[in-house]
């Protein structure tokens, strides 16, 4: 292969490398000069993880060929410090808590830190902007805005650097702003990821997916790529040992697809080569024979009779129905005054972790296997390997690496087993880092829902009667699908007292991407239906929204809807305690916008309006305002 | 800041509020979690347990538990965490429980452990168990007649012969639900919360923007306030991102928003300004009182959202998420039954 004499200064010293042309600027610093701070988080220069400067303009180093940086002066986020220690804005971010799991930092920091270079006296609507090519998926960027906010003051010398200091150094502890104990190695770019780990005689491997929703697999022929130079092993289903399948509720997932394809993105064989690119060859030399089956995409088609069966084990295409009943939901709509019906969607969503997952899988020398990835549940993740792979448990070790983002979508384990079947053939540390292609189309979604919803009141809004029928597309394979049915029906009908009571929520397969954990689990898609119905109530009612939620309130004493008796309950306090946060205006519940009183205060940001900016006189530095 | 309203007519502002609750640690089963503490030379502390900090926060909240049960600051405090061959059982990061589960076992370890140096010292100084106290690095009798850094303190229990090590597991006893009616005690511990949105909407572009959120939860205790308010502010957001704009598209199984050019997903340009408001309303139930806030903080957002797009503009939106199309269509419609309603009168 050709090569590139590469010469540039990274961080104040100077780099002399033969590299392959194809690498990217990031490439070269994370693999070559093993920089590793600068962190790829989607490889198409959409979320700014990567930022770095180039010859003092910030650049995203995904999208730049290492060709490009040829002389240039490189600084990246291990650039930062000053002397060994955190710089204004690193001490401003950890002040604020403005890092939580830490993967988009780098890049945040460095786009911040371009911010205040190009304007030091930037205000919090420039500050947005600056920070707008770069995605944060934990944090609400709130505190990102006030730590750059903060750090500008104190570089100013508007603020002392005292204000930077910890808040409480002497306890108690339990209620105060203690600074986050990952800070430092967060706002450094000294953690490593999984993705960021390197060993001796490592591997890297690469997965074939399936291109079909749903297909039979006629034949799986791997013998050309094993065939290849560098090639050190592929893995198919013929390597597990033990009792394939994994899944949070059931095991209803093979490792990697055995005979038979249930969505687009599903593993089917690995490759463990000696370099990226080998093992991207490779799979292109693995022959797979489909034969195309009819693909169920809607659940209402998969829970027609008759519909083809996606599992054969089950016939009905229903991976779990919740129900729960209370009263006498007939009567009680009978009884209400009025009886209000409408029917609510929800869609897939992706978690969005900016950390793409990755894995990094050995041997222990004594012979244990260890696997190393940002796994929200090791302990589950070994009970499984192990009877997947027929290894006594203790001989197999989890360890979760920092995680640059969870959201319940790193709760299966989707490529931990296939790790680890590599890692058992090769018996070589083995690297698996996915593209944001390969995890979104692989990992699991948040489930959509459709839910119907009726509802019957009294006149005074008291609620009579619910009736919630949930449908979920849980799509390929169970992974939480089951916890999300029962924890939407169980907070479906929300915080209120309710005698007559029908929920169900039906979880079914279909051959979309499954559908798995995600923050709020089902309460979220059951609860967005619930509060926005009952303000579409409150006007058939003619009531305020707010007194009809506060006249069904669940209070202490009361039964919950699985007939569970409460002690202390909060939602009252809690309720007027946003509401008068928010200085909220009494009033109907009829499209009163145009009309109240109460918008507009402060707790608002201004509306967005990019482009030209009114900046006030006093607020440019002397020798720029010309 | 204050934000003035507009002048012109096509960006309308409305209001919409929204309640939630949700419970606290995993649904309808037990739940357990472990942990050990080891009072450690120079008076540090060393707490090993399978936690699994997914960027939440969770072990700076566990370093400050265990410097208040110990007496020392939290920068004492090494956590060796999320190894399963090296630490105990602590489960997954998720279900809210985290702080609740593993916060409690870290307390329960810790007690024990203290216990361990407590009794050593008492039976030195001569004084009860109970007359003495540990705090911010010291170890002392209630009456300040006796004192020495937590340090000595473990050098003297180590020359005892004793390590003040302990262990702690914690239960939450949530039980299955019937499976013909669904009646059950799922949690121990419930959390509530409430929100408000401000949006504008543009009536000509069928654009959404949510200025504003004033939210507030109860989380039984707050351990890092910043850290909750950390934990709501990144809910809303995320939650602001499915309301208006992230959509999971498949076509026939083919997923068609593959990337991030594809996917759209909040910046700082899309986020509102979120103002919380944190209530204690401790959990009976456990040694420290807490309970939780990773996923209640995205309940109420979304409802809150489309009630306040009605507020503003009289559409209601009833599938997610409410894109500039789909409130484009919803207000055409609105226009359209209006002037029907014209003609026909």
């Amino acid at each position: 292969m050709a090569s590139l004499d590469i010469q540039m200064t990274v961080n104040g010293r100077p780099v002399k490398q033969s590299v392959s042309p194809h690498l990217r600027l990031l490439d070269f610093l994370r693999e070559e000069l093993h920089w590793t701070g600068s962190k790829e988080g989607c490889g198409a220069g959409e979320c700014g993880s990567c930022s770095v400067f180039v010859d003092g303009v910030l650049m995203k180093s995904c999208l730049m060929p290492v060709a490009k940086a040829q002389h240039s002066e490189i600084e990246t986020i291990e650039g930062l410090e000053e002397q060994g220690k955190l710089n204004v804005l690193q001490q401003a971010f950890q002040k604020t808590g403005a890092s939580q799991c830490g993967y988009c930092i780098p890049g945040m920091m460095m786009a911040a830190t371009a911010a205040l270079r190009a304007n030091p006296y930037a205000g919090r609507e420039e500050i947005k902007e600056r920070l707008g090519g770069n995605i944060c998926r934990c944090t609400g960027y709130q505190k990102m805005f006030e730590a750059t906010e903060l750090a500008r003051d104190v570089m100013n010398g508007k603020l002392t650097i005292e204000v930077l200091k910890e808040e409480n150094e002497e306890g108690p502890f339990i209620g105060s702003n203690s600074f986050r104990i990952d800070t430092s190695s967060k706002v450094t770019g000294a953690l490593k990821y999984a993705g960021d780990m390197v060993m001796p005689q490592m591997l890297h491997m690469q997965v074939l997916r399936s291109p079909y929703p749903h297909a039979e697999i006629l034949e799986l022929d791997t013998s050309e790529a094993e065939a290849m130079a560098g090639v050190e092993a592929v893995v198919t289903h013929r390597d597990v040992k033990g009792i394939d399948g994994f899944g949070v509720f059931t095991d209803d997932q093979p490792v990697l697809a055995r005979g038979k394809v249930r969505y687009v993105g599903e593993a089917i064989a690995a490759v463990a080569a000696e370099d990226l690119l080998t093992a991207k060859e490779a799979l292109k030399k693995i022959k797979v024979r489909y034969r195309q089956l009819v693909a169920i995409t809607k659940t209402e088609d998969a829970i027609k009779p008759g519909a083809v069966i996606i599992h054969d084990d089950v016939p009905d295409n229903i991976v779990m129905h919740i129900p729960i009943r209370k009263g006498n939901v007939v009567k009680g709509m009978a009884e209400a005054d009025f009886v209000i019906e409408e029917t609510y969607y929800t869609q897939a969503v992706e978690h969005a972790y900016l950390e793409p997952e990755a894995g990094l899988a050995y041997l222990d020398a004594d012979g244990t296997l260890v696997i190393q990835s940002p796994s929200q549940n090791i302990t589950h993740h070994r009970q499984k390997l192990a009877k997947i792979l027929d290894m006594p448990v203790n001989r197999v070790r989890m360890i979760m690496s920092p995680v640059g983002g969870g959201f319940g979508g790193k709760e299966d384990m989707h490529y931990q087993g296939i790790l680890a079947l590599a890692v058992l053939k090769c018996r070589r540390p083995v690297r698996y880092v996915f593209t944001r292609e390969e995890s979104i189309i692989a990992s699991a979604k948040r489930h959509p829902f459709s839910i119907k919803y009726q509802l019957g009141l009294n006149r005074d809004g008291l609620i009579q009667a619910s009736k919630i029928h949930m449908l979920a597309d849980g799509g390929a394979y169970n992974c939480s699908t089951e916890g999300v049915m029962r924890k939407a029906a169980i907070l479906a009908a929300g915080p209120y007292a309710i005698e007559n009571l029908m929920v169900d929520a039906i979880g079914i397969y279909t051959n979309n991407t499954p559908s798995g954990a995600m923050r709020s689990f089902g309460a979220m898609q059951s609860q967005f239906a619930t509060e926005c119905h009952l303000d579409l109530c409150a006007e058939k009612l003619e009531m305020d929204p707010v007194e009809l939620r506060r006249k069904n309130f669940f209070k202490e004493g009361d039964e919950t809807h699985t007939r569970q008796e409460l002690g202390s309950v909060s939602m009252l306090e809690v309720f007027n305690s946003a509401l008068d946060l928010a200085d909220w205006e009494t009033g109907m519940s009829n499209s009163r916008g145009a009309t109240r009183s109460d918008l507009a205060q402060s707790g608002n940001r201004p509306p967005c309006t990019l482009g030209a900016r009114q900046i006030p006189l006093e607020t440019i530095p002397t020798g720029q305002a010309s | 800041m204050n934000a003035p309203l507009r002048k012109f007519p096509k960006q309308k502002r409305g209001r919409g509020v929204a309640a939630g609750w949700y419970g606290i640690a995993r649904t309808a089963t037990i739940d357990r979690a472990a942990a050990w503490a080891e009072l450690d030379d120079g008076g540090t502390a060393k707490i090993i347990t399978g936690v699994t900090e997914i960027g939440e926060g969770i072990l700076t909240v566990l370093a400050q538990i265990v410097a208040d049960e110990l007496g020392i600051r939290p920068k004492d405090v090494t956590i060796g965490d999320n190894d399963t061959a090296r630490s105990p059982e602590a489960a997954h990061a998720g279900a809210t429980r985290q702080t609740y589960m593993i916060g409690n076992a870290v307390a329960l370890a810790c007690r024990e452990a203290r216990q361990r140096l407590v009794k050593e010292i008492a039976q030195k100084w001569q004084v009860s168990e109970d007359d003495i106290i540990c705090s911010n690095g010291i170890i002392r009798t209630l009456d300040h007649s006796q004192s020495m850094t937590m340090s000595e303190a473990v050098k003297y229990c180590k020359n005892c012969g004793v390590v003040p090590v302990g262990s702690g597991t914690f239960t939450a006893n949530h039980t299955g639900l019937d499976p013909e009616n669904g009646s059950g005690n799922p949690w121990q511990a419930y959390v509530y919360g409430a929100q408000v949105a401000e949006v504008e909407v543009d009536t000509e572009t069928g654009e959404v923007q949510v200025l504003g959120v004033w939210a507030s939860h109860d989380v039984g205790r707050a351990v890092n306030p910043q850290g909750v308010e950390g934990q709501i502010e990144g809910g809303v957001v995320m939650a602001v991102g499915q309301t208006l704009m992230e959509d999971y598209k498949q076509e026939g199984g083919y997923p068609t928003s593959i990337n991030f050019a594809k996917y759209i997903l909040p910046t700082s340009l899309d986020v509102p300004q979120v103002n919380s408001v944190i209530i204690e309303d401790p959990d009976p139930l456990s040694p420290l009182g807490v309970k939780g806030i990773g996923e209640p903080s995205m309940i109420p957002t979304a409802p809150a959202i489309i009630n306040a797009i009605y507020d503003a503009v009289g559409v209601r939106i009833h599938s997610l998420p409410a894109t500039p199309e789909k409130v484009l269509a919803a207000l055409r419609e609105k226009r359209e039954r209006a002037d029907t309603h014209e003609m026909l009168a």
